[in-house]
């Protein structure tokens, strides 16, 4: 590999030499030769800048670290300077060879956070802010990077119920401070705003970090109210002539748990089960042990002003149920190219994501639980026939689940790409400009197939087949401008301003058809002979949107000790009312280190800072405010269905319009404290904040038919309006503490300890305007039988999400329930949630070559409706056809025998603690000319589970999963349904092997 | 140098400022109002009137909709709570008790209904100030909207053209009734006389007020017997209408030629759809009898002293589906998860006795609803177009109003007529109550049972499963929704 690079590299070696030799041809006066090395490694510094201190004048060293420069009468300083080192300043004198040693950087290399727009010293900082390194990560098999994070940062909640591997995690920054609006922190992938996680891979990420506050969020403004999660992938290896390979492979064995117990054959039969004569473990039947596996490769390099990084994962996550399927292929591209001594640098990013899911119908696992047990699978019936020889009966909500998983296909394909490029050009020493472009592309096309014989859906429609398409592109300009200055010494000054343009575009199609003669899947939707009505569609549609940013930031450090930033974004955008279309979010934040006032004895650190900032939230359609017409009925204008020419699509309004809707607005204000101990070994940060939302995007309850405020002269014809509404919350504390490396013999012991406590968001008010009303209420425990009563009440002056309930008293002697009412309206308050508090604990040992970690992690104070048991514990009506299931909490004397009816014992505390993941790993050592590391690991998942809680996993649930409308599924917080894909730990074996 | 790009910086800032503070919104997958506005498409007016139209079409029939609110408040539909089905919170057992809250989803559906309605209709005549048949059609559906408002709400506001002032306060049901009444007066001129069931013409106009009139005692307090009589002979002398010889031609599939229905909501399976009724009242098992594409849910069933309220020998019977149960093609039915309580075990049996109201009514138990024709190989919404008038309902509008003005022989004449075509004898010495009956029998299921119990004095009284009930249930509340969203509404009295 390292010969392929060769030719390249002299290539571009001799031009570099060249343009070099012309910039120095005519000088006349004496020469300084000499040689730039890194003492640590004992080697040159290729590609390092020697410079002529106090003028323009310099020369960047050859391949072995040698430079050669011509001095002019007076010159005598020599700045040399490579990143990632400190920079250094020689007295030349009389010499005329030199060895210049420069020390790495270490301090910036580890203590540089990454914020908006730049990066600071961590001393610098004045607001919330953390960084998360490589070495922090979760372990095992991780595909997503929101994985990586789960339970390191307080404040930052990562949810993901189930092992569903095309399931996707739930981000939350200091709980939910939005609704209706986006509830998920702002992603900016190396600068690209907007971006998506599931893009990048685990492997390629080199630090994350997290603006939890207001005021270190609002340089993103109308973006920022859900905090920012800034992602840097792996930077190229910046030496000059060597090349870095990386391999990671592993291999994870996944296994179903935690199956909630179920009644054997011989209970369900003596609690009056109809007996069908086999014995059928469904849950056996539909799950394996599967295998998972992930490859990547990287390789970086670096020769004169030119650095590349290349990397290629392909993963391959199969599902503990047969069909469920999850292939990532990720490719990434970064190329850096300096030029005009490095003044003027090019980045370019570039990266490929192909997705491949399979999928299966989820309510597979709630049939598996609960189908009757003496059923067999298959069937030798005329009736069965029909179905694919599978056994099926006609009740209510209950199928065959091998059946179902086995005719039911769904698959995705998602193809997405970001490209960025970035120039920097150094007008002055301290005055840089940059510009940079990027596109993010996302294209992806759903399959979906129901078979004839399908007993759910296919088999009345005669087979079912659909394809949907959704694509998205979003491409963003942004340019600032960067200005340092120094004033005596005393006081440095960083000032940035910048302007931004996005715009976004969604369009997607939408077919179906029904009534085939063969199952051809969704490749021959023509085959469906039938193309309207139920079981078909056809559909699409497409938006657009701009949004333009003007924006500045001034950050000062006095001697050090003082800190003080401010920031404003002004943001226009064409989703909001023509009456408001420029939002303005400002901020401010101050620090100050004591430790450079007072000797503070042990403690080595105390910086306390306090901050504040606006940030702003988005409507989550570009077209809310307008209330376009979008298509109603077909009517036939004549009334005669033998005429078609009269045929048209009635035009009904999807929303009533806005004039003055506005970004929902967010103030928070942050008190935090940095410490160290023992010259920093403890370390660790206190934070306290206050968030006061207004202005808050919802769709809420309007009266039809009465005048529309927001567009005076029309009337209300939807009964909900996109309108501002104010206001919540919330408030929280938050610690993180860590100890490097604690002697324990010869085994060193790092501790990491966060938590968080929620002062769980209020609703204060619920009005606008004229407009007000004081609950709303959401999520039903659904079918059978539990339609119509809402179980979560969102109430003015309550908190968000609350679980409403009647309470159970008792049961009667013959098994009825004793209920406090059955009135919905006085319903009392029996849960919530969203947790009050979470922690992780991380401990890493390291013992000669070997290392072991393990982290805990714990989420308490919220509660799930436990659906399985609110539908499926009663000895009831059902109980014939249903199995049941028997869980520590299933009251058995007596045997409830009541439909099964919604109260409070079904809402239980899911509080819990869990022993995340662990590795053990071995650094092998290595003499090898060209290997740098080997090193081979064992990692474990979700090993255990401390928890009260009887149902499937005690996860919080942040969002409802049976409410697919985007904009309300967060009102209605902990709700386990029964679709819910069941809990998996995972065994993980693994190599990463470096390459020199 | 550095200052020339400096220049250029500036200058590009800017500029992108300028662009900054003015961004269009453009609507790519809709239409927006000035496009509409600009349209001289001479379909879009049309169109827009039939948008006006399809408001009204789709949640009546569907479940929770304006027709359950109805029905399952009467003494003629029921939803049993079997097994774990349809216990939904006890929302159903309180609609049959009368003992439903202000909160209930389905009281604020159909307030929605009535209302979105009603914004869209004031949207067009806003708009149009200059088509004068437009106005008048389109005030005359806002009048039929009212009807259905003062029926079931009593106090609601009043929002015409004309109220664009904010949170609008409750009229009385004295100012509903005449406004309704007055809109139809004022505009019924312009109406076609032509027979159109799918949109208004003169008649449908007169039947509204035919049902408005009769009703007037019991929603101002003053009779207009008269009133009620003379407009329904009017559409009764027109010609226009008359008996079909076949009760339920009226109710198939394809019932466009039915010459007795004056005017229905035009449900279409795939184009307009919202009539669900056969996924409502049918067995999962059904699926089998009607090659259904999807499972039936159980739910509708009729109570069993109002299916013993036909004689045996009256072809309305069929109103009901009892009995055994096959699939298409003949075999008997058999419900795998049949209760130990099933007195004929797994064989499917509609019996019109229901064990209980909740919690433990058989799947099989209760009359199902079988007067709407279910299609062979229907999906989950019906075809049949929907009578919201019927010629026959307008007779015995006819017949009760003569009768309570002492017209005794020429109310019989008409309540016989219509019992002929039953085939059951006619009365000779007809009673109140006995037109009371007969309009049960007839209108089964079209909606019109709990005006006629309200009107005849039954509302309150106890049946089966249900208590008596205070007089202030026969309006139901305003929904909560809307007091606690508009502070000028008054809650009606009792709630």
């Amino acid at each position: 590999m390292i010969n392929y690079l060769q030719k390249p590299k002299a290539f571009l070696l001799t031009l570099a030499l060249i343009f070099c030799a012309a910039l120095v041809a005519n000088a006349q006066n004496r020469t300084v030769t000499g040689t730039v090395m890194d003492p640590a490694f004992g080697e040159p510094i290729p590609g390092a800048t020697v410079l002529i201190k106090g003028t323009t004048r310099g020369v960047p060293t050859d391949i072995d670290g040698t430079f050669t420069i011509e001095l002019q009468p007076g010159d005598n300083i020599l700045v040399v300077s490579f990143v990632g080192y400190i920079p250094k300043e020689v007295e030349v004198g009389n010499q005329t060879n030199l060895t210049i040693n420069l020390e790495e950087d270490i301090q910036s290399l580890e203590e540089a956070v990454v914020i908006g727009y730049g990066s600071q010293d961590k001393k610098e900082i004045t607001s919330a802010v953390v960084g998360v390194k490589p070495e922090e990560f979760n372990r095992g098999n991780i595909a997503n990077p929101a994985q990586l994070l789960q339970g390191k940062v307080a404040g930052l909640s990562i949810t993901k119920p189930g092992g569903n591997p095309n399931g996707g995690f739930e981000v939350r920054l200091r709980g939910l401070s939005t609704f209706g609006a986006n509830s998920s922190p702002l992603v900016v992938l190396d600068g690209v705003i907007g971006a998506s996680l599931e893009n990048v891979d685990p492997n390629d990420i080199q630090s994350i970090d997290v603006l939890k506050d207001g005021s270190a969020a609002a340089i993103y403004g109308a973006r920022g109210s859900s905090g920012v999660i800034l992602v840097t992938t792996n930077r190229p290896n910046n030496r000059e002539g060597t090349t870095n390979v990386n391999i990671n492979s592993y291999g994870t064995i996944n296994q179903a748990t935690n199956l909630i117990p179920t009644l054997s054959v011989e209970e369900f039969i003596e609690r009056g089960g109809t007996d069908f004569g086999s014995r059928t473990d469904w849950r056996g039947e539909m799950l394996s042990n599967s295998f998972s596996s992930s490859n990547s490769a990287s390789i970086s390099g670096g020769f004169n002003n030119t650095n590349y990084l290349a990397s290629v994962n392909y993963r391959d996550n199969k599902g503990v149920i047969n069909g469920v399927e999850n292939k990532r292929l990720n490719a990434r591209l970064n190329l850096r190219q300096g030029a005009l001594d490095n003044r003027l640098r090019f980045n370019i990013n570039l990266s490929v994501t192909n997705e491949d899911q399979e999928r299966v119908n989820n309510d597979a696992f709630r049939y598996a639980t609960i189908y009757n047990p003496t059923a067999p699978i298959f069937e030798d019936s005329e009736d069965a026939a029909k179905y694919g020889g599978y056994f099926q009966r006609s009740i209510t909500d209950y199928f065959n689940p091998i059946a179902l998983v086995n005719q039911q296909k769904f698959v995705s394909e998602i193809k997405s790409s970001l490209f960025s490029a970035l120039v920097e050009y150094d007008i002055l020493d301290r005055l840089t400009l940059s510009a940079q472009y990027s596109q993010d592309t996302r294209n992806e096309l759903n399959g979906n197939f129901w078979a004839k014989q399908d007993f759910a859906v296919g088999f009345g429609a005669g087979g079912s087949a659909q394809r949907i398409t959704n694509d998205r592109l979003r491409q963003i300009f942004e340019s600032t401008l960067r200005y340092e200055h120094d004033f005596n010494n005393n006081l440095n000054m960083t000032l940035l301003g910048g302007v931004g343009m996005q715009s976004t575009k969604n369009q997607g199609f939408n077919a179906r058809s029904r009534q085939y003669l063969f199952d051809t899947g969704w490749d021959n939707l023509g085959g469906g002979s039938i193309r309207v009505g139920n079981n078909t569609e056809m559909s699409s549609y497409a938006n657009e949107d701009q949004l333009n940013s003007l924006f500045g930031r001034a950050n000062f450090n006095y001697r050090n000790t003082f800190f003080f930033s401010a920031s404003v974004r002004a943001e226009t955008y064409s989703g909001f009312g023509a009456n408001n279309q420029t939002g303005v979010f400002p901020a401010f934040s101050l620090g100050s280190d004591f430790n450079q006032l007072f000797d503070m004895g042990v403690i080595s650190q105390f910086k306390p800072r306090v901050s504040f900032g606006v940030t702003g939230n988005l409507p989550p359609s570009p077209t809310l405010a307008i209330g376009a017409f979008t298509n109603g009925n077909r009517v036939d204008l004549d009334g005669d269905p033998q005429t078609t020419n009269d045929l048209y699509v009635s035009l009904v309004q999807s929303s009533n319009p806005n004039r003055d809707l506005k970004w929902e607005s967010k103030q928070e204000l942050n008190f935090g404290i940095d410490f160290g101990i023992w010259n920093d070994k403890v370390a660790g940060s206190v934070d306290y904040y206050i968030r006061n939302i207004s202005d808050l995007l919802f769709n809420v309850p309007v009266s039809p038919g009465t005048p529309n405020q927001f567009d005076p002269g029309r009337f209300n014809t939807v009964a909900s309006t996109w309108v501002n509404l104010a206001d919540l919350r919330a408030a929280g504390f938050e610690f993180a503490v860590g100890v490097n490396s604690i002697n324990l013999g010869r085994v060193n012991w790092t501790p990491n300890v966060n938590f968080t406590i929620y002062d769980k968001t209020t609703i204060e008010s619920f009005s606008s305007g004229d407009l007000g009303f004081d609950e709303l209420r959401y999520a039903t425990p659904g079918s059978p039988g539990q339609n119509s009563n809402p179980i979560i009440y969102n109430r003015v002056g309550q908190t968000l999400g609350d679980t409403y309930g009647p309470i159970l008293e008792g049961y009667t002697e013959d098994g009825d329930y004793i209920l406090s009412t059955t009135n919905p309206d006085e319903f009392e308050k029996v849960g919530n949630g969203l947790p009050k508090g979470e922690f992780g604990f991380a401990n890493r040992f390291s013992y000669n070559q070997w290392d072991f970690s393990f982290f805990l992690r714990g989420v308490w104070g919220h509660t799930l409706y436990n659906s399985y048991r609110g539908f499926y514990e009663n000895a009831d009506g059902g109980s014939n056809a249903y199995n049941s299931v028997i869980t520590d909490k299933t009251p058995t004397n007596p045997l409830v025998t009541a439909a099964p009816t919604y109260n409070s014992s079904y809402v239980e505390d899911a509080s819990f603690v869990r022993l995340d993941n662990l590795e053990l790993g071995h650094n092998f050592k290595t003499n090898s000319k060209n290997i740098s590391s080997l090193r081979l690991y064992f990692a474990a998942q979700n090993l255990f589970t401390i928890t009260g809680y009887t149902g499937v996993d005690p996860e919080a649930r942040l969002t409802d999963a049976n409410n697919t409308n985007g904009f309300t599924t967060a009102l209605s917080p902990g709700i386990e349904r029964m679709n819910t894909y069941f809990q998996i730990r995972s065994f993980t074996l693994g190599l990463s092997l470096n390459f020199k | 140098m550095s200052n020339y790009i400096k220049n250029i910086c500036l200058l590009s800032l800017i500029v992108l400022m300028g662009a900054c503070w003015e961004l269009d919104q453009e609507v790519l997958d809709g239409v927006t109002q000035e496009q509409i506005n600009n349209s001289t498409d001479p379909n879009l007016i049309p169109v827009l009137k039939a948008s006006a139209y399809s408001r009204i079409i789709g949640s009546w029939g569907a479940s929770g909709g304006i027709w359950s609110l109805h029905e399952v408040s009467s003494d003629e539909v029921v939803v049993p709570t079997r097994g774990p089905d349809w216990q939904d919170g006890n929302a159903w057992v309180r609609l049959h008790r009368h003992t439903w809250e202000p909160s209930e989803p389905s009281i604020s559906g159909t307030w929605d209904y009535c209302y979105t309605a009603i914004g869209e209709i004031n949207n067009l005549i806003v708009q149009y100030p200059n088509f004068p048949e437009l106005k008048a059609e389109l005030s005359i559906l806002r009048a039929l909207v009212y009807s259905w408002l003062i029926d079931v709400y009593g106090n609601v506001p009043i929002s015409t053209e004309d109220d664009l002032g904010s949170n609008p306060t409750n009229s009385s049901r004295q100012e509903v009734f005449d406004f309704i009444e007055n809109s139809i007066l004022d505009n019924i001129d312009l109406l076609t006389k032509e027979d159109k069931k799918t949109v208004l013409n003169y008649y449908s106009a007169k039947a509204i007020l035919a049902k408005l009139y009769l009703n007037a005692e019991v929603y101002t307090g003053t009779p207009r017997w008269a009133d009620a009589e003379e407009v329904a002979d009017e559409i009764i002398a027109s010609g226009v209408y008359s008996l079909s010889p076949n009760y339920f031609a009226n109710f198939a599939t394809i019932n466009g030629g039915s010459s007795e229905n004056i005017l229905t909501l035009p449900y279409d399976a795939n184009n307009a759809t919202g009539f669900n009724l056969s996924m409502m009242t049918l067995h999962a098992l059904n699926q089998q009898t009607y090659d259904l594409q999807e499972q039936p849910w159980n739910g509708y069933a009729s109570l069993e002293e109002f299916y013993n309220t036909y004689e045996d020998e009256d072809v309305r019977k069929d109103n009901f589906i009892v009995g055994p149960q096959f699939s298409s093609s003949g075999a008997r039915l058999n419900d795998a998860s049949f209760e130990p309580e099933d007195p004929d075990g797994a064989p499917l049996t509609f019996s019109p006795t229901i064990r209980e109201l909740t919690p433990k009514a058989l799947r099989q138990d209760g009359a199902r609803i079988g007067k709407f024709e279910f299609a062979p190989g229907s999906n989950s919404n019906l075809s049949n177009d929907y009578p919201l008038f019927r010629y026959a309902d307008i007779m015995l509008v006819s017949a009760e109003a003569k009768f309570r003005q002492g017209k005794v022989a020429e109310a019989t004449d008409i309540v016989n007529q219509i019992r002929a075509r039953a085939e059951v004898e006619p009365f000779t010495n007809m009673t109140l109550e006995d037109i009371y009956d007969e309009r049960g029998r007839e209108m089964f299921a079209e909606a019109t049972r709990r005006t006629d119990q309200i009107r005849f004095g039954k509302f309150n009284q106890p049946w089966w499963e249900k208590a008596a009930s205070e007089p202030y249930r026969n309006i139901f509340p305003i929904p909560q929704i809307q007091i606690s969203t508009n502070p000028n509404l008054v809650q009606n009295p009792g709630y």
